[in-house]
């Protein structure tokens, strides 16, 4: 009989041990990225950079794939279904397009439009696009004025429409490559093919992000 | 005793991968390099001129065909590039597709399956929908891109005809591409129609 309860206290602390390890992994598992894939492609995009802009916040990496990180396989803490940078010109880094209007378009007729913030940066969660489906069309618009008090504030400046369409990506990043454009990628996006004609067009770029700038958080056609 | 057991397993063991050796090179025979798969292919002319737009403004986008890594790898002005012609230069959203790359898109999707091609193609293009290249983008196979035709729409119409453009005949003689049959005033709209669809 006491040999019995001391085999059964043996199995009892085996299993307990066996549970104890299972958990363990399990937690490295969801604390710890194990998709190697996915781990290296995060691990690529190397360090915030606070003299760029404001580590973790809404403005930073501007022109990354946002979707790496805020997605379900993490590290963020938010997922975002859509997101991306939109840039004045092909090449340069520092000219990031504020307060532009991004129209996306599903499949279903269905529209939402989103606005970018002072570093170019916009985003879409999951609960503010609920009915949105793949494939996408969008296109970036920039006024003068984006909410602004006078009768040409919401005139347009510049409209671009994407050529092709979205078929399930949701980083903007992952095609729109930053710095590159070659038979993989036709480069950031961006308003203008060329930064001469940046120069001349003379858009208003904030001179500095975050900002005093009253945020523009709707488009014309959301606002009540 | 131990020592009789221990030489009973040795043999065996040896035996045994001897016997795998064998299998082994039985299986391995050395490639025929002058061995062909003729395949039977739909009309390329057609294909060209009328669906070849079509395929790659629905399926060849940077993040679904357009990329390296798939069999059915499609090449476009909206998408990837062949890279292998005019030294590179081709840039993605630039320069229009290219005939090269029109000829590339045809031979990656001829060659998916090469065999069910040329048997669809010998009955005429009849029940198309076993061919993977349908079987995907209908959801009748896991796609990871989801429902990407249906069988009602322009663009499944506008493949389906093309694909029933005999190019043998009965007894399997092959039709000269210019003596082969036009696509229906129908079926050239509902081409122009899926090609138009944003």
């Amino acid at each position: 009989m006491r040999h019995s309860h001391h085999s059964l206290r043996e199995r009892l602390g085996a299993s307990l041990a066996l549970f104890a390890g299972v958990a363990l992994v399990g937690s490295m598992g969801s604390s710890c990225n194990l998709d190697p894939v996915h781990r290296a492609g995060v691990n690529n995009l190397g360090d915030e950079q606070p003299d760029l802009y404001p580590p973790e916040t809404e403005y930073h990496r501007p022109g990354e794939p946002c979707a790496l990180c805020h997605s379900s396989a993490g590290p963020a803490d938010t997922q975002f279904v859509l997101a991306g940078t939109i840039f004045w010109g092909p090449d340069r880094y520092d000219r990031r397009v504020d307060k532009a209007y991004v129209r996306i378009g599903g499949p279903e007729k269905t529209t939402k439009c989103f606005v970018t913030n002072c570093n170019g940066n916009f985003y879409v969660r999951s609960e503010d696009y609920k009915n949105l489906k793949f494939p996408l069309l969008v296109s970036v618009e920039r006024v003068n004025d984006p909410a602004g008090p006078g009768p040409d504030a919401e005139k347009s400046i510049r409209v671009r429409r994407m050529s092709s369409h979205i078929g399930r990506e949701a980083s903007c990043a992952t095609c729109h490559i930053l710095g590159l454009r070659d038979f993989g990628s036709p480069g950031q996006i961006r308003m203008y093919d060329t930064e001469s004609e940046v120069d001349v067009a003379k858009p208003p770029i904030p001179a500095q992000c975050p900002n005093e700038d009253p945020p523009v958080p709707q488009c014309p056609e959301d606002r009540p | 005793m131990k020592a009789t057991a221990l030489r009973t397993a040795v043999i065996m063991g040896v035996g045994g991968a001897a016997l795998g050796l064998l299998a082994l090179a039985a299986c391995a025979s050395s490639p025929d390099e002058n061995r062909l798969t003729v395949v039977i292919t739909p009309d390329f002319n057609t294909y060209v001129t009328s669906v070849d737009a079509y395929l790659t403004r629905r399926c060849g986008s940077l993040d679904c065909h357009g990329q390296p890594g798939r069999a059915y790898r499609i090449y476009s002005r909206e998408g990837y590039r062949l890279y292998t012609i005019q030294d590179g230069s081709l840039v993605s959203g630039q320069q229009p597709t290219q005939p090269e790359e029109q000829r590339a898109n045809f031979q990656a999707l001829v060659s998916l399956e090469p065999e069910e091609m040329s048997r669809l193609m010998g009955r005429q293009g009849e029940n198309p929908n076993q061919l993977l290249f349908l079987r995907k983008p209908l959801k009748i196979e896991r796609h990871k891109g989801g429902p990407a035709m249906a069988e009602d729409d322009p663009g499944y119409l506008c493949v389906t005809s093309w694909l029933k453009i005999p190019v043998v005949q009965g007894d399997g003689t092959p039709i000269p591409p210019a003596q082969r049959a036009k696509l229906s005033a129908n079926a050239l709209r509902n081409c122009q129609t899926a090609t138009d669809f944003p």
